[in-house]
């Protein structure tokens, strides 16, 4: 049973990024000028080399040629070079991506740490002070938008107080070798003599994109824990609990927390999504080198390779994310899994 | 008037007057719809109200101060920015565009999402299923990531980015819209319809439609909280509106070159779009719990 589920999930994963990947083949010849140049971002070539580049990308042979040699390009990490830098993509998203991914993990785990516990407290709390103060604060919370946040952060804690720094990743006094994108772990690892300065200011530069980013999700999270909690305890199952004399205490612990989780777990993994976009806004705030300022760029600055490249990076990177914790989810509470086979 | 129950008559209110009845009860709600109220009159009476011109630059007043600082002047209430341009009259104006576009924006979409909802939630077969799951892998995806592929695709400008918010939102709306008309149809009264002869087009409008008034209103308010900062931020990451339009979003990003000295150029715009966001999600949650209250009763 688990094991078809995971096949077709699977199966749905490969036909999604089949149909993303023909999209980014499309954009090719979507986007306005040549093609060819469009697809190697190789710009002022001469007739030879622009032959032999047509050859080499099968733009001679059918639309179904060129689209598998496209596949295998994008397989061996060709993925043709943008126009602004003229680097290869492949690295530059290489660099990129990491630091957005980091980004949203610290923010994602801090939002869970806070979002959660303060979802059920006041959903135990229903329609108690406790309760109000913090739906309203949540409330004002999710309504900020990320952009004005973070430049009020920078406002007050760069430009007014100067206690943090007001933009990148890290000073850029220290030289970090690039192993794995994710700089505290890169620091971690190398074997730098001033190892432990370069971790505090990486973990400087980090306070206020994460808080930015974790003030928006924790409210989103703390609504969602609410309702879950709010629901459980009004259920059946938990009044009857309550009948055969538990203490409070008793019934929270055995009944309320595992089922008020269970079913918000799946829509935790969603919010890495909306992280995600949110971060893309949050990095070009405070210049932090991310895919989303590099694409943000690279639509400002039409270059047409890299946004292909880096759009194909991130739908790919969101629906594998997707699919991952809706398995996890299915996992852990096997009951959906049966309703979504019932449905089909 | 005084409320005298003189008759013991029963009240019975309709549905919608007992979802206004219960969503009167919450105090913060009611002011949230006051304030959305304000901001909605803002829009439709907004070049009366104004003092200046939004585009209009006076080279004698470069970055004034607001009338409550010491330097500033009552001729401009709120001051003016780096062009001279009268920074009230520009938030008026910016409240104007971002809300307006954002409510043509939600009509728009919810018609489009209603119509293929109703037609997905009444199929079954292939069509339906194909549409189900194509729709059901974009809803994980955040719209404000799907405007920005189509801004990034169609390329940068304010009709652009309006076309790509509005096709980012309809994704939602049909899940949503799908899922109510699949349960609605399950019903008795529905069958009883079906039973009397009643075609498709019929049952949607006649029996359907009438019960989802209300989740409609409140799915609006939450594509317009979400129009509303994607429209914003889209302006303000440079792929949307272009200056020297007054959209909130632009006057924010453009604001930003002189937040050292003029904070108010960050901090107005900002708070505008801020409690535009929360008087609408302020109605919306009131509205939601208020049709939890009523169906719980």
């Amino acid at each position: 049973m688990m094991l078809a589920h995971v096949i077709r999930k699977f199966n749905l994963l490969i036909l999604t990024l089949l149909v993303l990947s023909i999209l980014s083949f499309m954009l090719v010849y979507l986007f306005p000028g040549d093609p060819l140049v469009n697809l190697t971002g190789l710009e002022d070539i001469d007739q030879e080399t622009y032959q032999r580049l047509t050859v080499l990308h099968g733009f001679d042979k059918s639309y179904f040629h060129q689209y598998w040699y496209y596949i295998r390009g994008l397989f061996d990490g060709e993925w043709g070079l943008s126009f602004s830098s003229g680097l290869p993509l492949a690295n530059e998203i290489a660099q990129t991506l990491p630091a957005s991914i980091e980004l949203s993990a610290y923010a994602l785990i801090l939002s869970l740490l806070i979002g959660v516990p303060l979802g059920f407290v006041a959903g135990f709390q229903h329609h108690k002070t406790t309760d109000y103060g913090l739906l309203t604060a949540s409330v004002v919370a999710y309504s900020m938008p990320i952009f004005w946040l973070s430049l009020i952060l920078i406002l007050v804690f760069s430009l007014q107080l100067g206690w943090l720094p007001l933009s990148g990743r890290i000073s850029l006094l220290f030289d970090i070798p690039h192993h794995t994108g994710f700089i505290l772990i890169d620091i971690f690892f190398s074997d730098l003599s001033y190892k432990g300065a370069a971790a505090k200011s990486a973990f400087y530069h980090l306070i206020m994109p994460t808080a930015s980013l974790t003030i928006v999700t924790a409210a989103i999270i703390f609504r969602l824990t609410r309702r879950s909690v709010i629901e459980v305890m009004s259920s059946t199952y938990v009044q009857a609990a309550y009948t055969r004399g538990l203490s409070g205490f008793q019934v929270v612990m055995r009944h309320g927390v595992r089922n008020a989780l269970v079913p918000i777990i799946p829509l935790f993994g969603m919010q890495f999504a909306v992280l995600l976009t949110n971060a893309m806004i949050v990095e070009v705030v405070f210049s932090w080198p991310g895919i989303g300022s590099w694409l943000i760029q690279a639509i400002n600055q039409r270059d047409y390779p890299a946004i292909r490249a880096g759009m194909l990076a991130v739908s790919t990177l969101v629906i594998m994310l997707t699919v991952a914790t809706d398995l996890l989810a299915k996992l852990i509470n096997p009951a959906q899994m049966g309703t979504a086979h019932a449905e089909s | 008037m005084p409320n005298l129950d003189l008759y013991q008559e029963e009240f019975h209110p309709s549905p919608l007057v007992h979802t206004w009845l219960e969503f009167r009860k919450s105090h913060i709600a009611v002011l949230g719809l006051w304030l959305l109220a304000f901001f909605i009159v803002l829009v439709i009476l907004g070049p009366l109200i104004a003092p200046f011109d939004p585009l209009l630059q006076n080279p004698n007043a470069f970055l004034v101060q607001p009338a409550w600082d010491a330097s500033g002047s009552i001729r401009y209430l709120f001051g003016t920015d780096s062009l001279g341009r009268d920074l009230l009259s520009r938030l008026i104006y910016g409240c104007r565009m971002t809300l307006g576009i954002s409510l043509l924006l939600v009509v728009i979409s919810m018609l489009i999402g209603i119509a293929l909802g109703a037609i997905a939630g009444m199929t079954r077969g292939v069509r339906s299923s194909v549409l189900n799951h194509l729709l059901d892998s974009l809803m994980a995806v955040p719209t404000l990531l799907i405007a920005i592929v189509i801004v990034g695709i169609l390329g940068i400008g304010l009709v652009n980015s309006m076309w790509a918010i509005c096709l980012a939102l309809v994704p939602q709306v049909v899940h949503n819209t799908r899922e109510v008309v699949r349960a609605e149809m399950q019903k008795e009264y529905v069958l009883a319809s079906k039973l009397d002869g009643a075609k498709k087009f019929h049952l949607f409008f006649y029996c359907v439609l009438p019960n989802m008034y209300e989740m409609l209103v409140v799915q609006g308010t939450m594509a317009l909280s979400i129009a509303i900062l994607d429209i914003s931020a889209l302006g303000f990451l440079g792929l949307g509106a272009q200056p020297p339009s007054p959209e909130l979003g632009v006057m924010l990003s453009e604001g930003l070159r002189e937040a050292y000295k003029s904070p108010w150029l960050i901090a107005l715009p900002g708070s505008a779009i801020f409690l535009m966001v929360l008087a609408v999600n302020v109605v919306g949650d009131g509205l939601r719990s208020a049709l939890r209250n009523r169906l719980q009763n």
